[in-house]
């Protein structure tokens, strides 16, 4: 059995009293590449935070390959590499320089810093733009040489904090391949991210966080089919009467229902069944809707089935 | 296209309303600093209520020596002072005055001054006019600018006392009875006399050795060199807001490495700038200033005693920068502070205007800044002569401020 490599227990951070994150449990294996599937303001940020030393949580126990965050950050810190939601590179400095600098705060010298540059440079497609300034580079490439910053020192855990954010879709895709050809080679990684798209490619494991704590937490196939069918999004009047939303629920293919608003969440067992069966009862029980939206089962409908919200809301 | 500038405009305004550091650049230094200089400037240009402090030594208590003491009191730009602590001034506690830096300027009228010059003009006593000196005590550091308008005052009160009405006024007190030829007589071998006799000579107390006489070079040069050392606290913060704001700070704090390594990583390259201006501005006033038709800067005897100033003032300086690192949350609010702190220290610590000149309560104040200890500091080498070992206590003082930049600084940082 594969051990845990990162061991969150209890975790509670608050602000003058009101928690920011709230009672978090949850463990990522060595080798996996554990996705936080969350809102913005969800808390995502603030549990990486505590997690690679910078921020001390209310309460709460975080250990890193063994060591206790709170009381062994220095070690934890050798142990780990950030790439942050920031472009937290210098821009006024070559893409050869940053990562000669971020090598050397690391303890790199030499050869061997040399060496390790080159390998990430020619990893981020950067050879030829090497020496050109970060400044003028598009925002892609800057997000490229932010990653490799977080790698210059091959952590054990890397925590990626929404690396894809303002990215076009080449650089996303040359993204992705560069953390699949990192975990390939044993790295763990905590991706955090509000793109349900990205936790389902990438993520073996995915914690779903809304407003500080976890709701539900499995590999994104399993979270998704725990949704069985599709969920149909109906959007009624106020003068909808209740005994309409009755039979709905009593109908054969829905699975479930919730509101949203003035909308009803119609979790279903087979979506097209169920179609079928809400236009009939539409028909018998004389009632209008103002929207009908067929959500396919993902991420994003399992987050709208727990929350009643959208993850981009 | 309108609508969206005028939106704009108007979220610009309301932002830049909450913004108090801006608000304080935009308005707040430039009445302050209207107001330091006006006032500052007052004594120099002789407008104002401020007048230059001139020690007045009367060991002659003679006719003469009065009326220039009362001609001197009523000039303008100068507070006349004939006693301390209620006692009447002598040459020897005017001497610790100007060497405790107290006091810059004193006017030694010598024992029988009156009777020397006058002598010719009292027939009673029959005594034929004799040479004497004017002793006007300087500090070396004081320019000339300053002891220039004090001499032509007594060469006028002089001559303003010395003119066939003065002397006729004094015959009338002396001499009553004497015939009108014998006066015009004694009225012409007396001006005659008393002129060519009479020189103001100026002197440096006893250990204040000039190496050389201050001069426009030695004002300017270490005054502006400190107004610009200083100008590195706005330098300094911002570096810190930026790389808190670019998230590259928050990238060194996840790395293995101490928050007193970031912090002196930081400071140092800011500490060896301060160093390398001090350098070239100096190297500027001894090379480039002679260019343009000024004395070149003479770095003194002791010119060790210049590094040591300079060490000192630079860890001031990087402590003040580190300071307002850590009260400063934005670029915007960091530049204004930066800027105003810079600026406003300057003014008050003499690099604008030289302390001396100053009414007394703002040259108490201007000891509150580093500025004004390192100003003294390098007018002690440069212009005073001082060594290594006298120019100790500024550099402790210095020191000090940059003891309780840092403590200060550090207190109130913020590393998350």
């Amino acid at each position: 059995m594969t051990k845990n490599i990162v061991e969150v227990d209890n975790l509670v951070k608050s602000y003058n009293g009101i928690p920011a994150v709230n009672g978090v449990n949850f463990a990522i294996r060595q080798g996996e590449i554990f996705g936080l599937l969350g809102p913005n303001g969800a808390g995502k940020t603030t549990i990486i935070s505590m997690l690679t030393c910078l921020l001390m949580p209310t309460s709460g126990k975080v250990s890193i390959a063994g060591h206790d965050v709170a009381n062994q950050a220095k070690t934890v810190k050798g142990s780990i590499g950030l790439v942050p939601q920031d472009l937290a590179v210098y821009p006024q400095l070559s893409a050869r320089d940053n990562l000669l600098f971020f090598g050397r705060i690391y303890g790199l010298k030499g050869q061997q810093l040399r060496q390790r540059v080159n390998d990430l440079l020619q990893m981020a497609g950067l050879n030829e733009r090497a020496n050109d300034l970060v400044n003028n580079f598009s925002g892609g490439m800057k997000r490229r040489v932010n990653i490799a910053a977080g790698l210059l020192h091959q952590p054990q855990v890397l925590f990626l904090d929404e690396p894809t954010v303002g990215v076009d879709p080449q650089s996303r895709n040359f993204i992705f391949d560069n953390i699949e050809r990192l975990n390939q080679q044993g790295m763990t990684i905590l991706y955090t991210t509000h793109y349900m798209e990205e936790a389902e490619r990438l993520c073996h494991r995915v914690a779903i966080i809304d407003r500080g704590q976890i709701i539900a937490l499995d590999t994104p196939k399993a979270l998704i089919d725990s949704l069985g069918g599709s969920i149909i999004r109906l959007g009624l009047p106020e003068t909808t009467k209740q005994t309409f939303i009755a039979q709905l629920k009593k109908l054969p293919a829905v699975k479930n229902i919730s509101r949203q608003d003035n909308a009803l969440l119609v979790q279903t067992h087979h979506s097209q069944e169920a179609l079928v069966q809400i236009i009939q009862l539409l028909n018998t029980a004389k009632t209008t809707i103002t929207t009908l939206e067929i959500l396919e089962p993902n991420l994003e409908s399992v987050f709208l089935h727990l929350t009643g919200r959208r993850l981009r809301d | 296209m309108l609508r969206h500038i005028i939106a704009i405009t108007w979220k610009d305004l309301k932002i830049l309303a909450r913004n108090r550091a801006a608000l304080a650049v935009l308005f707040a230094m430039p009445v302050g600093f209207v107001l330091v200089m006006t006032t500052a400037l007052g004594g120099l240009f002789g407008g104002g209520k401020s007048a230059i402090p001139v020690l007045v030594v009367n060991e002659d208590k003679g006719y003469l020596s009065t009326q220039i003491i009362e001609g001197l009191k009523a000039a303008e730009g100068f507070k006349v002072e004939t006693e301390w602590e209620g006692q009447s001034l002598t040459t020897a506690k005017a001497e610790e005055l100007i060497i405790s830096r107290k006091r810059q300027l004193a006017v030694i009228l010598p024992a029988d001054f009156s009777q020397n010059i006058l002598g010719s003009a009292s027939p009673s006593q029959n005594l034929q006019p004799q040479a004497t000196t004017i002793q006007l005590m300087v500090d070396p550091a004081l320019s000339p600018q300053f002891t220039g308008p004090i001499v032509g005052t007594l060469q006028g009160l002089l001559l303003q006392a010395l003119t066939p009405v003065g002397i006729e006024r004094l015959l009338d007190q002396t001499a009553p009875g004497m015939s009108q030829q014998q006066r015009q007589a004694i009225v012409e071998q007396a001006r005659q006399g008393m002129l060519s006799g009479t020189s103001i000579e100026q002197i440096t107390p006893p250990g204040m050795s000039v190496r050389q006489l201050p001069n426009t070079t030695q004002q300017n040069v270490p005054s502006y060199t400190l107004f610009g050392v200083f100008f590195i606290c706005q330098v300094i913060g911002l570096s810190f807001i930026r790389e808190k704001q670019d998230g590259t700070f928050r990238r060194l704090l996840v790395a293995p490495l101490s928050k007193s390594a970031l912090l002196i990583g930081k400071l140092l390259p800011y500490y060896l700038v301060n160093l390398i201006q001090i350098v070239l501005i100096f190297a500027a006033g001894i090379w480039i200033v002679p260019l343009l038709g000024n004395p070149a800067l003479n770095l003194g005897v002791h010119p060790e005693g210049l590094i040591v100033v300079s060490l000192a003032t630079a860890a001031a300086a990087s402590g003040l920068g580190l300071l307002v690192a850590a009260l400063a949350k934005t670029p915007e609010a960091t530049g204004g502070v930066g800027a105003l702190i810079a600026v406003m220290m300057a003014a008050i610590g003499g690099c604008f205007v030289p302390a001396f000149v100053m009414p007394n309560f703002m040259q108490t104040l201007s000891k509150i800044v580093p500025h004004a200890w390192a100003l003294q500091g390098y007018q002690d080498v440069l212009v005073r002569g001082y060594s290594l070992g006298q120019v100790m206590p500024e550099v402790g003082v210095l020191l000090i401020f940059a003891a309780v930049f840092f403590g200060f600084a550090l207190w109130r940082f913020r590393f998350d």
